[in-house]
């Protein structure tokens, strides 16, 4: 269905729940503003290539919505890349939306940097991996402070294919994300990792969708959140182990650091199982700084500021302990290193 | 019986049913008219027609909900629905009054045998209406008041007027709407504070008749320092067409005070269970709901909890059972509106022969309540590859003083255990048995004896077959 055609979703629907259409739309929701492109370039060698837009009718109202505001639209075919490739995706202007395509055979190591001082932007990256491929994938958004960020994934994951998700979500004023995987082939696997650190009146909304269509396959997520200030975060997962898809092995986790009286986290982790013999397990957690830990770094000479911001490092850095890639690991930690280095001087 | 009723019924023990003897039956369908007939019929006070009026008007402009499993709900008929059925004259204070077809069914279900053994009370309630009421003489002396809903409006219309939908107002969902245009019968408890109501007390209710619907309404006030524990039980008649039962149930729970309500439900798999329970918790009150949910064709029950003065506590023990072509939403909800509140949520389903369990639940924290501490477990067994668990929990945390834990996991019955019983000389089926009862058992342990041997039997008859 085309965005004119849709109607606005419920908020008895759980994506939309705390974070209305209304409220990431642009302007009004009846309304496509004529979007600015998102300059996608890549870092050393490769080279990001122009694509035809998609004229599929999307599923939901964000696609659809990205699809109808154009931007631009292009397109990376990985084949067994021996190097990390960066790209990085620049956006300014009222509203500017992009739409970037991977192609994965082999193996390969790329993040996707998103920067810019824009009022609005959209981003709706789809990636395919092919049988026996594997992606390690990091997201860093480094938005302004001042920006509204859409982002809307999708990942095809073929048979033997392995796909390592890394988030980091620090920019922005009102971030909704919307990521779905489906595991479509036997022994295909993804490893989904989320950071995310609010401060001040942010808002983010992370969605999350796993679908293992096949047997033999695994997810895992994690998804961890320090928020401060009047900061709001929301986590909505969807697991589904379709009929039949015997042997999956699925786990979410979602925990929440609450860092001041006025922070908000809402957690809904969603579990669909239509088949028996499975192993699937979600689980939940939100709680203060424990005071015994600042108590004990206190007492080792740190002030009040430092001792919690150890214990936030820690706490976020361990969203990223399952991850197996290390050029993927390597940078993730250090974004984050350097922006709580940012946070704490400020 | 067709075949097709018979294989519905399968091995539903209460799936008889008697002769219909009623002595009012209201026409099939719903209209304003139908509701001020209800009312006028019971010789209510003004303000209940006027609320029930009122809440009419409300159901039929309210959309149905939009989640959950829609198709099946959107299936319900309210034009093919009984609203009212009068199956005896008058309340009976004595067993041998109550007329004698409606004595043989609870007679089969063993309850005046219950009653003499281990209860403080008993309400029986037939279609509509209760039919048989009686409560040990020395509660009564206590000031303990355990009437019917209807007799607890006539007989102290102030009470009723005071609490009747505080916690439930009828603008909640469409569901609670309908129950207060068309209540009948039901529970009206009252503990005078500091009075402990060692027995539970319990209500029993039966639907007989063909596309009857059953909207009892249940009030408990335990005053301040006060306990007691409220037992319901509910099965009807297997035909091959629906009924409907939509019940509303408040509890309030006074500082101090402590209510437990525990429910087996058994209903046959034609009915629709849609029903709305909530409760107040004031200060350092308890709430505890043991709710086991065996029948019905869809259950949309989220037992809740407000948890309103300080130190107040919640716990919400369920099970769900679903076979062949059922549906268990079921859940809990906890509203942490005060400081210093605890909860505890323990979810158990088993899924088995294409049936469907899902847990729907709520923990909300608002941003005042400080240092609240809440567990939620969502366990869920599945059978068999045709069958299905959902989890839909949503935590909503609004302060950063808060401690708060959700886990679920779904699996199969571990084949080590199986064949840790079977080396042990118990059949494949036997072991099953066990590790089913053994999952349950956390829930099992919280009923009284007689429920907890029922339900353990009721288990086993829709495990039977499971095998191979």
């Amino acid at each position: 269905m085309m965005y004119h055609q849709m109607p606005i979703p419920s908020r008895s629907e759980h994506l939309w729940r705390y974070t209305p259409w209304s409220r990431i739309h642009p302007s009004t929701t009846d309304a496509v503003p004529d979007a600015d492109e998102v300059v996608f370039s890549a870092v050393g060698g490769k080279t990001v290539i122009p694509r035809t837009p998609s004229m599929q009718p999307q599923g939901d109202i964000a696609r659809a919505f990205l699809q109808a505001a154009g931007g631009s639209s292009s397109e990376l075919s990985l084949h067994n890349e021996s190097e990390p490739i960066h790209i990085n995706a620049r956006a300014s202007g009222h509203v500017a939306v992009g739409h970037l395509h991977l192609d994965v055979k082999g193996s390969a190591v790329v993040f996707l940097h998103i920067s810019g001082e824009p009022e609005w932007v959209g981003v709706h990256v789809t990636g395919t991996l092919h049988p026996n491929a594997h992606l390690a994938f990091g997201f860093i958004n480094e938005l302004d402070s001042n920006t509204k960020f859409l982002r809307c994934e999708n990942w095809d994951i073929a048979r033997d294919a392995s796909l390592e998700h890394a988030t980091l979500s620090v920019g922005g004023f009102r971030c909704k994300s919307d990521i779905r995987t489906s595991l479509n082939g036997t022994g295909s696997s993804v490893r989904q990792s989320i950071t995310i650190n609010a401060d001040g009146s942010r808002h983010d909304d992370e969605h999350v969708e796993i679908h293992h269509h096949h047997g033999h396959t695994q997810s895992d997520l994690v998804m961890n959140s320090a928020c401060g200030g009047n900061s709001h975060f929301i986590g909505t997962g969807l697991l589904t182990i379709a009929e039949g898809a015997n042997k999956s092995d699925a786990s979410q986790v979602f925990r929440n650091l609450l860092l001041s009286k006025k922070a908000r986290a809402e957690a809904i982790p969603e579990l669909e199982v239509l088949a028996d013999d499975v192993s699937a397990a979600h689980g939940a957690a939100s709680a203060p700084i424990d005071t015994e830990q600042l108590h004990y770094l206190m007492s080792r000479g740190l002030s009040p500021d430092e001792a919690e911001s150890v214990i936030v490092n820690g706490f976020l850095y361990d969203a990223f302990s399952n991850i197996t890639n290390k050029h993927l690991l390597e940078e993730m930690r250090t974004r984050l290193t350097v922006h709580l280095e940012c946070e704490l001087k400020r | 019986m067709t075949d097709d009723a018979q294989e519905l019924i399968g091995d539903y023990k209460y799936g008889f049913h008697d002769p219909e003897n009623s002595t009012i039956r209201f026409d099939k369908g719903l209209t304003e008219q139908v509701v001020r007939d209800i009312s006028e019929l019971k010789n209510e006070p003004e303000w209940m027609t006027d609320i029930r009026v009122k809440s009419y008007r409300h159901f039929v402009e309210r959309v149905m909900p939009e989640w959950g499993n829609c198709s099946l709900l959107n299936m319900i008929d309210f034009e093919n629905v009984t609203y009212f059925l009068r199956s005896s004259d008058k309340t009976e204070k004595s067993w041998d009054d109550v007329p004698d077809d409606i004595k043989n069914t609870f007679d089969r279900l063993g309850i005046p045998d219950a009653e003499q053994k281990w209860l403080g009370g008993v309400t029986a309630q037939y279609e509509s209406e209760a039919v048989y009421h009686s409560i040990r003489e020395d509660l009564e002396e206590q000031g303990v008041i355990f009437l019917d809903m209807d007799s607890g409006l006539k007989q102290y219309p102030e009470i009723v007027k005071k609490y009747f939908g505080t916690v439930i107002p009828h603008s909640d969902n469409k569901f609670s709407a309908l129950n207060t245009a068309v209540w009948s019968g039901g529970s009206f408890l009252y503990i005078p504070k500091g009075v402990h109501v060692e027995m539970p007390v319990q209500a029993y209710f039966r639907i007989n008749a063909k596309n009857m619907g059953q909207f009892e309404r249940t009030l408990i006030i335990a005053d301040e320092g006060s306990s007691v524990h409220y037992v319901e039980g509910c099965t009807a008649p297997s035909y091959s067409t629906d009924s409907l039962h939509s019940a509303v149930v408040e509890l309030i729970a006074m500082d101090g005070a402590k209510i437990r309500y525990s429910t087996v439900q058994n209903w046959s798999s034609n009915v629709y269970n849609l029903v709305t329970k909530r409760a107040v918790a004031h200060r350092n009150a308890t709430v505890e709901w043991v709710d086991g949910n065996i029948g019905s064709k869809l259950t949309m029950k989220y037992p809740s909890v407000l948890l309103k003065g300080e130190g107040a506590h919640a716990e919400v023990i369920s099970v769900a059972y679903a076979g062949k072509g059922q549906h268990q939403d079921t859940g809990a909800k906890v509203h942490h509106l005060a400081s210093n509140t605890t909860s505890n949520i323990l979810s158990k389903s088993i899924s088995k022969d294409g049936g469907r369990s899902s847990y729907r639940g709520l923990l909300q924290v608002t941003p005042k309540s400080t240092g609240c501490r809440s567990k939620v477990v969502c366990d869920a067994l599945i059978l068999d590859s045709d069958s299905r668990s959902d989890t839909y929990p949503t935590m909503e945390i609004g302060n950063s003083t808060s401690d708060l834990e959700h886990e679920a996991s779904v699996s199969k019955v571990s084949s080590d255990q199986l064949f840790y019983l079977m080396s042990r000389g118990f059949s494949e089926e036997e072991a099953m048995g066990l590790i089913v009862n053994g999952f349950f058992e956390p829930f099992t342990r919280e009923l009284p004896m007689e429920y907890a041997v029922e339900l353990n039997k009721l288990l086993e008859l829709e495990m039977e077959g499971s095998i191979g």
